[in-house]
């Protein structure tokens, strides 16, 4: 660059520019030169071409639009002068990127440097192409980076471009690099003495590995031993020590490598490995050098993950948490982020929780460090190492911090607080005091979650409904408290309250005065839940209390003309339900227990969570929850109601409680009950308005009876945020006859199967076709397998790329007789919604059928062969479904169960047979005999049998099955017995057969 | 009133703080820094002359190479603080003898600081009139060697005079010749389609004086406007004369001018203070004469060549001539070579603006001019937008001739004494914003 005055003026004047604008005039002034010296007809000299690329280099450099003059650039780089060439490389790899067609006039010069023998030009060229190499270059040129790679004849300092040029030629296009072949040369390059080139080579097997790391296995053993040499420090020359760290550029990517192959298997490898890991962590301390500081820490933390990833023993774990451990402690914030950060990924691994739960003191400090980015991280670390244990100490620690901790962190801290509380609470009373501890001290950023949860918690335990009666009534007596305050004590007091009855302060007028005290500060959505706590104490006073009552209908008249449609229905309501008597007991009695399910502020963490990638949540998922909650509730917190959760509450009840709690079935599908009972349209509206509108006292006084329907919680299924498309149970039943359809649709995905049977195998393709422009991320899906079937689900992808069908084979074996289905549980996201469904796969008894015909002869001594039960069967079937003769022989021949005619003498009978195959029992013919009686086609007389009393047995229930009237859902109403009232009747079973919950527990 | 500035600085080009005055302390004395950063140094400099960082308005001008920053953090009265820097400048010039610039200020800091005291306090502007002013702030400023000598003056009572009932000017002037002189400038502003439709026309006009009279003179100006004639028409009980009669828009009169008497009377009469003013403001916005017609024809033969040809018609008196006529016609950022062929005048490509600018520097009436290039464009590796063609620019003055017709009909002047007065009456216009689309 020496030399060129016209540059050296140019940059000079620009310097010299007093302000923006005499720069831009000047920049302008110098672009009009050099289009006008480029438009010549003159031939430019080498030069002055030169001269003028540099300038536009140096322009483009200063931020400017450099849009013409490419051509010059790359035409400089076919020069046959170093200088010229080396302008036309910079300036072409500065000013077009790979998408530029101009890329492709260079493709040829650029292999013949490349090729040729001058070192020089092959440095330049491969530079080039690593920095901006597209596809086109990948295709092309690859094998000559290759060879150039491997030649031994090349210098070092090419051979380290090569590499660093392959492995962005691979990034462009991954066919670049045949795995087959280049596997063993990988393994050779890493033989390499010198430490530049083999870093270089190591960055590109990260990237080869990450793909796919089958292929390298052998190269696994080359990193160890690269990591041995670094670590003894052999072999290191001078250039390549970093602060007395023999290259820790290498050390890293080495582990970086090691960690994409899912486990070393040789142990002598293993063994040298922990070696190298073990002097690794033993040798790294903190030294006031920050750049040695910065190097060490940089291997140890990959080591770490190393180390996490390999499940090495124990030993070598706690010995990680301790010296995370002292990080933590350590001063400098860097470092002791990093410590936290790491130890919160520690947390995935199985067996150090015990070893971590030592530092949590000096977790626990660090949350009041100045640093808000460790407190964070304190915060995680805490949120995922508890347990039963320490969720006492921890809690605690929290509520005390979130009265100093800041804005932006209290609402998250609030949730965590509220989650580990209920799911580690040692005894219920403690969670109670925790929440109203934490709403009192944070109330604004308590959502509504947590106490629609406390709510929840108090309703269905009835031990702790008198504690948290008077917990309540204590907040109650602080002269200022928050409104969501406000809501729980009425709330509890209301349902409660007379439980306190005998305690000093407590009576029902005594409670009134205190919560009326309230009203005028709260906002319109509190006062429907104040009215309903009145109207609650009111019924509770026995005998009633006239001035009480007085005082609230008082209240009741004020609010009858409120402008809120909610405030006003329920005044006017509560008011004419007061003078009712004994209406009234039944209208406000106590609310039913709530159906159990996932906590909706576990669910809400997720969400919140999901972008964070080393998330407590993840942890917290894998842990077991404790039993103080659990015990107390009759089913499990996790998992699905069972399905005899009809019976279980209506049977124990007298039919009008039954009545009432309706609603509260029909809803259990829905993940928001909760939510819905406790919002201001319904508090406890669908008790309240079902026998309203049965009594039908309140339609006369003009309160719109649509406004009194709409508070009956809506029986929706709601597990799906997206609207399926078609029935899921029929599409099934659809299934179970044909091999091929669709088996589930909804507006973003279609899953359709196809599917093929032989004997006791059978081979379904199933289908996930996206049906929108944007991609569907985390696809999962998991095969829950009945004990009968051996089932093998290729893995699907994780997205789904717009508009694209994805197809997942699924290998069926049938092992024994069953009629238990497998079900698929499926769910995506879209955007941030996620949606999950579980699908029954039609892999039903009758796929494993095969068709066969018998002649009389045949088939009249095997059926007397088979004697009786249980071999063979005999059951009256009634209530099914009328179908005539033909059309029943067809139902059976679908599922492939041959009808052959004219064996039976009587027209109305009909004879089928046909051979099930399964692995325990190979091929065993079935016979089968239907009597029906002409003159009641909804009964029928079914005979079974074969050679197998299982098979009999459960050949007999699926042709029941598939006669019965409902053919869905059917099964889980069988346990329910005649007496379920008529109002029961129309919502259940279809609630029941369209909620995959239910049917999914039904058939498991 | 409402507060005009909390504080004024004023910067040169790079930002530097060449003075600054402080009138209240709302705001902190590092906010022109926020200036400097947020204004001075992005792109959007000149885009806004109002721009609001950090709770604080910067309201800001650019007089030659000096940033002029009133900083107000209340909400204050722009249109003021506009109109203070302006007669700020008005009077430092009056004060320098005509130069405003970095130099200037930085020879005068001590009467800078002196006069800024003096024009605003508190935030709120004061008199800004020179004449008073320089009766009490006697320092003279350093003038340069080319400025007029300075005049030698009595120091009278400035109270006085300020509260007097003529206080635009003092008593006991004299003067050997008497004299005035008058000038109408005016400058059309114009946007004409590329087929030649006037899209938007006017013309704003002023009147400025210069008076060297003695004593105290009553002036009465008549022009050919339309009110004035339809009322003296009136007065004089005689039909209004057949002729050209023009109708004003929005006049401003100097405050010298006797409003009583022009609602009365519909005459401009006055006394006048000593010296230079600009009696009154004008526009027009029908009728006007356009001095020039513009015919371009611009041909885009494919991606890299173009023909320009422009044809320029002066359309005003043969006897008269335009002076300074340049005509600036954009072409595309990638041109690269340009040849050109022009009847009159020197062209040449500047790009740094990205137009042809054309030279013609003596332009006589009722003749044409061409000019016709061609050029040749660099192929780009840009998306492929196409050039928005902006419009040609021209700018131009004409002597002895208005736009707008404007003529003045007297000049009369009264004094007790009785004197004869020479009167000296110009005529000029300029081009505004003369743009023609192509």
């Amino acid at each position: 660059m020496t030399g060129m005055r016209g540059l050296s003026v140019f940059i000079s004047d620009i310097r010299n520019c007093q302000n923006k604008e005499a720069e831009r005039l000047r920049v302008d002034k110098e672009l009009g030169n050099i289009r006008t010296c480029f438009k010549n007809e003159k031939v430019l000299t080498p030069y002055k071409k030169k001269k003028y690329v540099w300038k536009m280099l140096y322009i483009h450099m200063l931020g400017y639009d450099v849009d013409f003059g490419h051509m010059e650039a790359v035409s400089l780089i076919s020069a046959p002068k170093y200088p010229e060439k080396l302008v036309g490389y910079i300036v072409t790899s500065c000013l077009l990127n790979e998408n530029h067609d101009f890329l492709r006039l260079a493709i040829n010069t650029v292999r013949n440097d490349i090729i040729g023998r001058n070192e020089a030009f092959q440095c330049l060229a491969l530079t080039l192409v690593g920095n901006i190499g597209g596809r086109d270059f990948s295709e092309s040129l690859a094998p000559d980076v290759q060879k150039l790679l491997i030649s031994s004849s090349c210098r070092p300092l090419v051979r380290k471009k090569a590499a660093l040029c392959l492995l962005r030629l691979f990034r462009k296009n991954p066919d670049a690099i045949n795995a087959d072949g280049w596997a063993d040369r990988m393994a050779q390059l890493l033989d390499e003495r010198d430490l530049g080139v083999l870093t270089s080579s190591t960055s590109l097997l990260v990237s080869l590995v990450s793909n796919n790391h089958e292929a390298y296995s052998s190269c696994l053993p080359k990193c160890v031993k690269i990591l041995e040499r670094l670590a003894r420090n052999q072999d290191v020359p001078q250039e390549y020590t970093y602060y007395g760290i023999p290259s820790p550029w290498l050390q890293v990517k080495a582990m970086r490598a090691l960690q994409y192959f899912p486990t070393i298997e040789d142990p002598s490898t293993r063994k040298s490995l922990f070696e190298v890991l073990q002097r690794i962590l033993m040798g790294t301390d903190v030294v006031k050098n920050v750049n040695k500081n910065n190097a060490s820490h940089a291997v140890l933390f990959e080591a770490l993950s190393l180390v996490m990833h390999l499940d090495a023993e124990k030993e070598m774990l706690s010995q990680c948490v301790a010296l995370l451990g002292k990080f933590i402690s350590v001063r400098e914030p860097n470092i002791r982020y990093l410590g936290l950060e790491n130890m919160t990924r520690m947390l995935m691994v199985t067996d150090v929780q015990d070893s971590i739960k030592k530092h949590q003191s000096q977790i626990i400090t660090s949350l009041k460090d100045p640093d808000i980015s460790i407190r964070r991280r304190a915060l995680d670390l805490l949120y995922g190492m508890c347990d039963v244990s320490n969720a006492k100490d921890i809690v605690e620690e929290l509520l005390q911090y979130l009265s100093t901790a800041e804005f932006s962190m209290r609402e998250e801290l609030s949730l965590k607080a509220a989650i580990l509380a209920e799911k580690f609470a040692p005894d219920l009373s403690w969670y109670v005091d925790v929440i109203l501890q934490l709403i009192d001290k944070a109330g604004d950023f308590v959502s509504d979650d947590i106490w629609f949860r406390v709510v929840q918690f108090v309703t269905n335990n009835e031990d702790l409904q008198p504690y948290a009666a008077s917990k309540a009534r204590e907040y109650l007596d602080k002269t200022v408290i928050h409104e969501t305050m406000v809501k729980v004590s009425a709330y509890i007091l209301g349902e409660y309250g007379h439980l306190l009855a005998r305690q000093p302060g407590c009576s029902a007028s005594e409670l009134f005065n205190i919560l009326h005290e309230k009203l005028p500060r709260v906002s319109t959505p509190t006062i429907p839940i104040l009215l309903s706590t009145y109207a609650k104490l009111l019924m509770h006073t026995q005998p009633p209390d006239p001035e009480l009552q007085k005082k609230i209908w008082a209240v009741f008249k004020k609010y009858e003309s409120c402008i809120d449609v909610e405030i006003q229905q329920r005044a006017v309501e509560y008011f004419e339900l007061s003078k009712k008597g004994a209406d009234f007991m039944d209208v406000l009695a106590e609310m039913p227990k709530f159906p159990e399910r996932q906590s909706s502020l576990i669910k809400k963490a997720e969400e919140v969570e999901d972008t964070t990638d080393q998330s407590a949540i993840k942890v917290r998922a894998q842990q077991q929850p404790s039993n103080a909650l659990v015990l107390a509730d009759p089913q499990p917190v996790s998992g699905a109601p069972p399905p005899l959760k009809v019976p279980s509450v209506s049977g124990s009840t007298d039919p009008e409680s039954m009545a009432r709690s309706l609603p509260q079935p029909n809803g259990t599908p829905s993940p928001d009950v909760l939510s819905d009972l406790l919002g201001p349209l319904a508090i406890e509206a669908s008790p309240g308005d079902v026998s309203t509108e049965q009594h039908g006292p309140i339609g006369a006084e003009g309160v719109p009876e649509e406004v009194g329907g709409s508070a009956i919680v809506p029986v929706e299924e709601q597990t799906n945020t997206v609207e399926v498309i078609g029935n899921i149970a029929e599409r099934f039943h659809a299934l179970c006859l044909k091999d091929s359809g669709v088996l589930y649709e909804d507006p973003y995905i279609q899953i359709g199967i196809k599917a093929e049977w032989r004997g006791h195998q059978g081979r379904l393709v199933l289908f996930l076709g996206n049906k929108n422009t944007s991609p569907l991320t985390s696809v999962q899906t998991l095969i829950l397998p009945p004990a009968h079937l051996r089932l093998e689900l290729s893995p699907v992808p994780d997205t789904i790329p717009p508009r694209a069908q994805v197809q997942s084979p699924l290998e069926v074996m049938n092992i024994r007789p069953s009629r238990d289905v497998a079900v698929l549980d499926f769910s995506y996201m879209f955007g941030t919604k996620l949606v999950s469904a579980k699908l029954r796969i039609p892999a039903t008894l009758n796929k494993f059928l095969q068709p066969i015909q018998l002649t009389s002869e045949e088939f009249f001594p095997q059926w007397r062969s088979l004697s009786g039960p249980p071999l063979k069967l005999q059951e009256v079937v009634r209530g099914v479904r009328p179908l005539a003769l033909p059309k029943m022989a067809t139902l059976f021949n679908s599922f492939r169960v041959t009808i052959c005619p004219g064996l039976d003498p009587n027209p109305n009978n009909l004879v089928a047979s046909t051979t099930f195959y399964s692995e325990s029992t190979g091929a065993i013919i079935c016979l089968a005999r239907i009597e029906t009686d002409p003159a009641d086609r909804t009964q029928l007389r079914l005979t079974v049998g074969s050679g197998d009393s299982t098979l009999t047995f459960e050949l007999k229930e699926f042709i029941k099955e598939q006669l019965i009237t409902i053919p869905m859902g059917s099964r889980a109403l069988v346990p329910v017995p005649a007496p379920v009232p008529p109002v029961a009747q129309p919502p259940s079973p279809a609630a029941l057969a369209d909620d995959p919950g239910a049917l999914l527990a039904g058939l498991l | 009133m409402p507060v005009a500035a909390s504080a004024i600085y004023f910067l040169n080009l790079r930002g530097d703080v060449l003075i600054n005055r402080t009138y209240r302390d709302d705001v902190g004395g590092n906010m022109v820094d926020a200036f400097r950063t947020h204004i001075m140094q992005t792109k959007e400099l000149g885009n806004c002359p109002v721009r609001q960082i950090g709770g604080c308005s910067f309201v800001y001008m650019r007089i030659s190479n000096v940033y002029i920053v009133i900083v107000v953090s209340s909400n204050a009265n722009v249109a003021c603080g506009f109109k203070f820097v302006v007669e700020a400048v008005a009077l430092f010039k009056s004060y320098f003898g005509g130069a405003f610039d970095e130099d200037a200020i930085r020879n005068n800091f001590v009467l800078i600081y002196e006069l800024l005291d003096e024009i605003m306090d508190f935030g709120y502007p004061q008199n800004l009139s020179p004449e008073i002013l320089k009766l009490y702030i006697t320092q003279e400023g350093v003038r340069s060697p080319f400025s007029s000598k300075p005049k030698d003056k009595p120091v009278p009572n400035a109270t006085l005079q300020v509260t007097g009932a003529v206080g635009w000017r003092r008593e006991g002037l004299s003067y050997k010749k008497n004299e005035v002189f008058l000038d109408i400038v005016e400058s059309v502003n114009l946007l004409m389609s590329s087929k030649g439709n006037v899209l938007r026309c006017d013309v704003t006009g002023k009147v400025l004086m210069k008076c060297f009279l003695s004593g105290m003179p009553d002036l009465k100006l008549g022009l050919n406007d339309k009110i004035g004639l339809e009322k003296e028409s009136e007065m004089k009980s005689r039909p209004a004369k057949s002729g050209k009669t023009i109708e004003l828009d929005d006049v401003t009169f100097h405050q010298c001018v006797n409003l009583t008497r022009f609602n009365s009377e519909k005459t401009v009469s006055f006394v006048p203070p000593d010296g230079e003013f600009e009696l009154m403001k004008y526009r027009i916005t029908e009728g006007v004469n356009l001095p020039f017609r513009v015919l371009p024809t611009i041909k885009e033969l494919g991606r890299t060549r173009m023909e320009v040809n422009v044809k320029v018609k002066s359309v005003f008196g043969a006897k008269m001539f335009a002076l300074g006529v340049v005509v600036k016609i954009p072409v595309p950022k990638q041109t690269a070579k340009t040849n050109f062929q022009v009847t009159t005048g020197r062209a040449k490509y500047n790009p740094s603006i990205d137009c042809l600018v054309w030279k013609i520097r003596k332009f006589p009436g009722q003749t044409e001019s061409t000019l016709s290039a061609e050029i040749e464009l660099i192929s780009t590796m840009g998306e492929k937008k196409s050039w928005t063609r902006p419009p040609i620019q021209m700018e131009f003055q004409v002597p002895m001739f208005t736009a707008s017709g404007l003529r003045v009909r007297f000049l009369k002047v009264w004094e007790k004494s009785g004197y004869n007065t020479v009167e000296w009456v110009r005529y000029i216009t300029k081009a505004g914003s003369y743009e023609i689309r192509c």
